[in-house]
């Protein structure tokens, strides 16, 4: 099976302190990747790694069979899309020249690219927002400016941060869609999430980050398997070790 | 508040009208005297007003403490009481009580002038608070009339000193109109609680019917304040066009020009823009009137080789502060990050460069005076690489965040250190490269021309090194800024 991203043995160290230990992950080509995982567990450092924004100290990372390394640098980044969490944007632009600006910078080129940005903002309702300063919009619409752009860049590797945070309900559904259309047309999508129902109805493969490391990988036929007895949320559990902290609140 | 204290003392007591006084400044007549005491308290005024501040209300902040349950009218209470408790406020209010009481003559005078404190401390505060929203919406058009009156002032001052002896002798007649209408401005009617003697009866209606406007007043704050904790400052967004962009994005392309555009976005800058164009306009002509050899061969030539130094301390002093974290983005392009800080380092001085070269012809055409032209040259191409390599140093190594409000204390856009040395050095550097030498200034020129040598083969290597600077000094600060 080809591999969108593989990663051995891969050591990330805030200062002396590692926060990915000897991480080992291989993502197929194609499919939409769920990361989860507690607070502090590491998921945003390693996509802020997969992005090139933060160096690693030991391992080894290929994206799209490139190395990850300062040769191949650019050209991974041309084929990868991502949405930190909180997303970044350029703040003092309108959407509109956001996302002429990123499609300028990718060389999209295309003809009626303009009108395919107005009909996604259309589709996340924030065409009315066009010509409003990113600054001044709300979180959620935010999300979705930045969802878009990463959309319009045509990335074949799509790195999601809570893409689903502050937005609303119609429109994850609709993000949610743009995912599963996305995957039809072989780009690999990573998301990390908080809410456990969202990534186990859209993605195919799950993995459990916890200290550092990927403490279970979920492939869709081990999934059928463990979910005959156990929903995700008791698997997370398990493997992320929760400690029964009830009486400690007892004096509620 | 030394100095403020220091200052009421000279005017008050110093000049003083007693016999010994007299016989030392036998010009300082009691109109005279009562000239000054309401110049000072006027010029006083003006500057408790434009210094009154009302930071600590802080409502977008305070407001949040409703979400935690604090009672809505204890809150407006607090923020109406902690604003007074600003130290600025409190140096002013309390000078103003030390300059009314040592001048007063009547017991029944000190609770008039307590009272008149008070009234216009909370009326300077009704007003102020109502200003700051007109200056927030005419932000340019208030800087433009505030850069004219300054402009104005100077030019008042100029003709002023020019022909001093003309003006008092022509003044000196009228003194006791003009003291009769500054009595009648604000300064003036605080002096004049302590200075008239109105009677006991008199005092006790002033003093009832202030204490009652002050107390209406404090009431109109507090009922301000809880409505402002109710409703933010929300604003519908508006459409807003970006011709600088679009201009600043032709000229200097897509990457340095973005980061001009960001430059120029921030208020502190376009303010500190206009007043640059500003300061030659003033400042040249006054000196170059001035009989002082050391004004046209000193300052002269210092102001302005500031002026590309300040703009090129505006884009390059801090050069992440202002996008910050947005800069990641930056980093997730397709285009190597040596290209993009080339770029924008190059993009940032073309226009300082550009005034740079405009200031130093302008100097060879118009105020040849001043120095050779080899001289001139070779004195600013100093000056500017001087604190070019000043600034690259604290773009990396002084980084901050640079916030979206002007005046900042916390974050300001270029960090207090590198203010002090910048306008320490100004000065300093000034003295030492335009200080005429007359026959070693070979010497002089030997040495600047070694030292420009010296750091532009610096600046050139350091630009190789921008990036490994970048990595290691700014880039965790971004990432952690998340």
């Amino acid at each position: 099976m080809e591999r969108a991203v593989e990663i051995k043995n891969l050591v990330k160290c805030y200062e002396d302190e590692a926060v990915l230990k000897n991480l080992d992950l291989q993502i197929p080509k194609g499919t939409i990747f769920g990361l989860i995982g507690p607070n502090g567990a590491g998921k945003s450092t390693l996509i802020g790694v997969l992005t090139g924004l933060l160096s690693f100290k030991e391992g080894d990372i290929r994206i799209h069979d490139m190395p990850l390394n300062s040769d191949n640098e650019l050209a991974i980044k041309r084929v990868t899309a991502a949405i930190l969490q909180p997303p970044l944007l350029f703040e003092q632009f309108s959407s509109i020249e956001f996302i002429e600006y990123i499609c300028e910078i990718y060389e999209i080129e295309e003809d009626g690219l303009i009108e395919k940005a107005y009909s996604l903002m259309d589709y996340f309702d924030i065409k009315d927002f066009a010509k409003i300063k990113v600054n001044k919009l709300s979180s959620g619409s935010r999300k979705k400016l930045a969802f878009v752009t990463a959309v319009l860049i045509q990335p074949k590797l799509l790195l999601l941060d809570e893409p689903f945070e502050s937005v609303d309900v119609i429109s994850i559904e609709r993000m949610k869609s743009v995912i599963r259309r996305l995957k039809e047309k072989g780009v690999t999508i990573i998301i990390t999430s908080h809410i456990l129902e969202v990534v186990e109805n859209l993605c195919d493969d799950i993995a459990i980050l916890h200290h550092g490391k990927i403490k279970a990988y979920l492939d869709s036929v081990s999934r059928k398997e463990l979910q005959k007895d156990a929903s995700l949320h008791e698997i997370f559990e398990k493997y992320v070790e929760v400690e029964k902290k009830e009486n400690i609140v007892d004096w509620l | 508040m030394l100095v403020n204290l220091v200052g009421t003392a000279i005017v008050v007591v110093l000049m003083d009208s007693d016999p010994w006084m007299q016989l030392q400044l036998p010009w300082l007549t009691p109109e005279i005297y009562s000239f000054i005491l309401l110049v000072f308290g006027n010029v006083y005024w003006v500057m408790h007003f434009s210094f009154t501040n009302m930071r600590l209300m802080n409502i977008e902040e305070n407001r949040k403490l409703l979400g935690f349950g604090f009672p809505l009218k204890r809150l407006a209470k607090y923020l109406t009481v902690i604003v007074f408790c600003h130290p600025v406020n409190i140096i002013y209010n309390f000078t103003w009580l030390v300059f009314l009481l040592i001048q007063i003559q009547h017991a029944y005078q000190i609770p008039v002038a307590i009272a008149a404190v008070a009234l216009n401390y909370v009326l300077i505060y009704s007003i102020k608070s109502r200003f700051i929203r007109v200056v927030e919406k005419r932000f340019i058009a208030v800087v433009i009339g505030f850069l004219f009156l300054i402009f104005g002032l100077f030019q008042f001052i100029s003709l002023l000193t020019s022909n001093s002896g003309q003006i008092i002798a022509e003044f000196i007649p009228k003194i006791e109109t003009i003291n009769l209408v500054f009595s009648w401005l604000p300064g003036g009617i605080l002096i004049q609680t302590v200075t008239i003697d109105y009677g006991l009866t008199n005092a006790a209606i002033i003093f009832t019917f202030t204490s009652i406007l002050v107390g209406l007043l404090v009431l109109d704050h507090f009922n301000k304040t809880k409505a402002g904790l109710l409703n933010p400052g929300l604003r519908k967004a508006e459409e807003e066009s970006s011709k600088l962009w679009i201009v600043l994005r032709k000229i200097l392309g897509r990457n340095a020009g973005k980061y001009y555009f960001y430059v120029m976005k921030h208020p502190y800058n376009r303010l500190q823009v206009l007043t640059l164009a500003v300061i030659p306009v003033v400042y040249v002509p006054l000196l170059l009137n001035v009989n002082y050899e050391i004004a046209q061969t000193i300052l002269i030539p210092t102001i302005l080789a500031g002026i590309p130094v300040a703009l090129l301390a505006m884009g390059m002093a801090n050069m992440y502060g202002y996008e910050n974290r947005e800069f990641l983005l930056h980093l997730q392009m397709p285009i190597k990050l040596e290209k993009q800080l080339k770029e924008r380092f190059l993009g940032v001085i073309v226009l300082p460069l550009l005034v740079f070269y405009l200031i130093t012809v302008f100097e060879l055409l118009v105020i040849p005076e001043i120095g050779r032209p080899i001289e001139i040259f070779v004195a600013n191409t100093f000056f500017f690489l001087m604190f070019m390599l000043l600034f690259i140093w604290s773009s990396y190594f002084q980084y901050q965040k640079a916030t979206y409000s002007s005046f900042s204390y916390k974050h300001p856009i270029i960090p207090q250190k590198v203010t002090f040395a910048i306008s320490f050095l100004i000065f300093s550097l000034g003295y030492l490269v335009f200080v005429p030498l007359n026959g070693l200034e070979w010497y002089r020129l030997t040495i600047m021309s070694t030292v420009i040598v010296i750091m532009g083969i610096y600046l050139w290597r350091q630009m190789d090194v921008l990036v490994n600077l970048f990595k290691n000094r700014v880039l965790m600060k971004l990432w952690n800024e998340l």
